[in-house]
């Protein structure tokens, strides 16, 4: 076991040089800096082929829960609001930002008089509340926690919406800009029913036409789109690829034009292409390492008491974090093409609380010994560490394993299939597991199921009362530099647990062929084909 | 891919007999029709149903003894207990597993199989899409096989010896040992990319556009068939060397048959039954799914949607794959049992075997 820590401890320290030498490589493989969006003219017509690295789930907007399904959403369904390239939430099918009344609880907002549904109906305020309604009360809709505060909705003129709600709640707009604000055809629902999903109608830049399950999902021009005079391509394809390699192979024979999702080691070939372009977009989400700190009875119940060390002592969790160096993860595990990171909220979210991958700690091997003496336990510190069967998280598990073996801890890697981690890390069944977050706009989005007591996907165990507090007072403060300071302590206080380690954000990576023009990619990491089409 | 390669060592001069599976016990053979055929297909029927009801009852449970459930995976990062309930509610997943097993069992009879928990699509809509697929590659994959297989098995045979032999040797064993994986991106890089003949990728309904069709199943074809000629080859060899070494080749030499009427007419002919019996064994893995090749060629095929329905859980896909496969199996195993008769008239049926 020793003899194996060491040998992949020079793994990393040869792995890490060269990966210092790549950067000092010639400028045709370097990424560069954000790219977000291509505004080359556009030809009308032709069909554009995306790959998706998964089949997307439901197309129903009330119940879909996949990143990739929100991308064929991006063509389709369009919502109330929108993000911008800046982050920023813009109207949509809204005409404006919403008017909050004083006391928080009453929140107006008018829709377009113009748009018209891909099956030929009217949008109009009625619409907007069946749809929120449905969203919210839907039984298994994936919606229900993030509308749970909307009290009522009711339509007060043609195309003006009323929303009253329990208690203020400021992430609202920001819940309006992802599938929550999503407008679906009222008549359609009505014939569809539950099988909306396989009929879906909404106001989009393009219409369904079928789906071949785990093959294709294809979506023509919807003349009828209100900005259809800025819609160019006919016809836009979706298809699974699951596999990298298959899918730059697919962008270089030009079976596919865009490949989404791309992990560094593909997109590092695909700069040598020179038929091939980058874009790439900061990440609303995290990626980091969950600690068990008392989840005993499963998800929703409440905290108990595990008798580890890690479990038992603050001190040992903050060790292991010491003897973990997320610069050299960064640049041996992702090729440098992530950033790293140590807090839930990324620096792209509306709010900004200012803890910046700069303020991370730096790797202290000596302190982090002495935190271990200091706790009085004994070395080595026995864990095992759950990773999922990519090879991205096999290198990540092996590093952390490599690095914390140095300051006394002995983890055992165990990769486990996705619906069995799920199971087991809901269950309390661990003591360590990769744990990630795709992030939403709103930091509440990134912070409060998983760190507020007994939270819907608090697997930790975590619970902390100030957090608590925290997280209830971000919720329904108004002013964003208040806001922002909350979040800052928030941060601060839940590295302090050591429960939950913020390790390095992804970047949107998304590959796309030469001749394809006004794509866009923002940090939301959808592909957004609206504008999209064969360069002129 | 899984290749089961089947012992070399050659049979006997006799042909394999065509009734190896233990028959039902007398008092049922004695109701059956006197066409021996009739009877055969009779008997071969019931044990077929025994089989699939077993089939279903192991695939039923299997599924539900992994950790997880469609509610679980579905849900994925997004998971609330509330959603997580409602879909377990929706699905039937907290009733008892027995009165789970019914309500499927009388679905299937009505052959509605329910819809994917993933998807929201119907089941037998995904099956009749992926099926084409799967047929059409595995036939591709078992013609190229077969052209291949038998056309180096008898030179390898008839060359015994001489460098034709050692060549075609190095090609089945290269067949066998290079990954399918590895192989189909190479290809791809070679015939997609670098000099475009073929597609990388996907698949066009053979209805649609034939041409289209063949230039995206061709190199999965060739993928999925390499290691199967191999097979062919090695099996096609041993064969064909103890036929020609047989009295009955001498005779027909002796009596002034030409050498073309002597290898194709009577050593091929018996050194068929062999490889019909590899060849059968093996199209059910070929329709069980290419997983390996489907992936690479992105091909909606069977092997696709059963492991894409494994990892997400998605019980009513997987229990309708795995019971259309195990039809399929159970079907082509008659067919070749059928087909033995047809090669070696010697081989009866029913109990004149016996």
């Amino acid at each position: 076991m020793r003899r194996t820590a060491v040998a992949l401890t020079a793994v990393v320290l040869v792995l890490s040089t060269t990966a210092g030498c790549g950067s000092l490589q010639s400028s045709a493989t370097e990424v560069g800096g954000e790219r977000m969006a291509d505004d080359r003219p556009v030809r009308d017509g032709g069909t554009l082929t995306v790959a998706l690295n998964a089949d997307p789930d439901k197309l129903d907007p009330s119940l879909a829960q996949t990143l990739v399904g929100r991308t064929v959403f991006a063509g389709m369904c369009e919502k109330l609001y929108d993000v911008d390239q800046k982050g920023t939430v813009v109207p949509q099918l809204a005409t404006a930002l919403p008017k909050t009344s004083p006391d928080g609880r009453t929140v107006t907002f008018s829709v377009r008089k113009d748009a018209r549904f891909s099956d030929g109906t009217k949008l109009d305020a009625a619409a907007v509340v069946t749809s929120l309604l449905r969203h919210r009360d839907l039984p298994g809709s994936a919606r229900a926690t993030e509308l749970a505060p909307l009290d009522s909705a009711v339509a007060t003129g043609p195309y003006e919406v009323k929303l009253t709600l329990k208690q203020p709640y400021v992430p609202l707009t920001a819940v309006l800009a992802d599938r929550s604000g999503m407008v679906m055809s009222p008549k359609a629902l009505k014939t569809y029913g539950k099988n909306f999903t396989n009929h879906p109608s909404c106001v989009g830049p393009f219409r369904f036409v079928e789906r071949v399950g785990g093959d294709r999902i294809v979506l023509v021009k919807d003349p009828k789109y209100y900005d259809a005079g800025d819609v160019h391509l006919d016809k836009v394809v979706y298809r699974p690829i699951p596999d990298g390699n298959v899918r730059l192979a697919n962008l270089r024979s030009g079976d596919i034009q865009i490949g989404d999702q791309m992990t560094p080691v593909d997109v590092r070939s695909a700069l040598t292409e020179p038929e091939l372009q980058l874009f790439n977009s900061p990440s609303l989400g995290y990626q980091g390492l969950g600690l068990n700190v008392g989840n005993v009875k499963g998800l929703g119940e409440k905290p108990g008491r595990i008798d580890t060390p890690l479990a038992r002592d603050a001190r040992v969790r903050a060790a292991f974090e010491l003897a973990i160096d997320r610069r050299l993860i960064n640049k041996v595990v992702f090729q440098g093409m992530y950033e790293p990171a140590c807090g839930p909220i990324s620096p792209e979210s509306t709010i900004a609380p200012g803890v910046t991958a700069s303020q991370c700690p730096e790797r202290d091997v000596t302190e982090a010994k002495r935190l271990l003496k200091e706790a009085g336990v004994k070395t080595p510190v026995r864990l095992e560490l759950k990773v999922s069967t990519t090879p991205e998280h096999s290198r990540l598990g092996q590093v952390v394993q490599a690095m914390t073996n140095e300051a006394g801890f002995d983890v055992s890697l165990r990769p486990t299939e996705y619906a069995t981690l799920l199971e087991e890390t809901d269950s309390g069944d661990y003591d360590a597991y990769l744990s990630g977050w795709s992030g939403r706009l709103d930091p509440d989005g990134n912070t409060a199921s998983f760190l507020k007591t007994q939270g819907a996907m608090n697997t930790y165990g975590l619970s902390d009362p100030k957090i608590d507090d925290l997280i209830d007072r971000g919720r329904t403060e108004a002013d964003p530099a208040e806001r922002a300071r909350i979040y800052g302590e928030l941060t601060r206080r839940v590295n302090d647990q050591h429960a939950l380690i913020y390790l390095y954000r992804q970047k949107n990576y998304v590959v796309a062929r030469k001749d394809v023009a006004g794509l866009r990619v923002y940090g939301d990491g959808l592909v957004r084909v609206k504008n999209a089409g064969y360069a002129r | 891919m899984t290749l089961t390669q089947p012992a070399e060592s050659a049979p006997s001069a006799e042909p394999p007999k065509a009734t190896r599976r233990p028959g039902l016990p007398a008092a049922l053979k004695l109701r059956a029709p006197r066409n021996p055929m009739a009877a055969y297909l009779l008997r071969r029927l019931r044990q077929s149903v025994i089989t699939l009801f077993l089939v279903s009852v192991v695939v039923f449970a299997g599924i539900r003894a992994l950790p997880g459930d469609p509610a679980l995976a579905l849900a994925g990062e997004e998971r609330s207990p509330e959603a997580l309930a409602a879909i377990r509610a929706e699905y039937g997943l907290d009733d008892n597993i027995v009165i789970q097993y019914g309500r499927f069992i009388a679905h299937a009879l009505t052959g509605d199989l329910g819809t994917s928990s993933r998807t929201g699509l119907p089941v037998s809509d995904a099956i009749a899409e992926a099926l084409p697929v799967t047929l059409e590659l595995a036939a591709l994959s078992l013609l190229f096989a077969v052209v291949l297989g038998i056309g180096a098995g008898v030179v390898a045979a008839v060359r015994r010896g001489r460098p034709e032999e050692w060549l075609a040797n190095a090609v089945a064993l290269l067949g066998l040992s290079v990954p399918s994986f590895w192989l189909g991106i190479v290809l791809v890089l070679a015939f997609a990319i670098a000099f475009p003949v073929f597609a990388a990728s996907g698949y066009v309904p053979f209805g649609t556009d034939p041409l289209d069709n063949l230039r995206r199943m061709v190199l999965p074809a060739v993928v999925l068939g390499s290691g199967l000629a191999a097979v062919v080859m090695r099996q096609t060899r041993a064969a064909m060397l103890d036929s020609l070494s047989a009295d009955y080749i001498r005779t027909a030499r002796a009596k002034g048959l030409s050498r073309r009427e002597v290898i194709g007419g009577h050593a091929l002919r018996n050194s068929l039954v062999t490889v019909v019996t590899v060849l059968g064994l093996q199209l059910g893995h070929l329709i069980s799914g290419a997983v390996v090749t489907e992936q690479i060629f992105v091909l909606p095929g069977f092997g696709k949607l059963t492991i894409d329905a494994v990892f997400t859980r998605d019980y009513a896909t997987l229990q309708g794959v795995v019971l259309c496969t195990s039809a399929a199996y159970i079907l082509i195993n008659l067919l070749v049992d059928v087909a033995y008769s047809v090669i070696d008239p010697r081989i009866r049926l029913g109990g004149a075997a016996r």
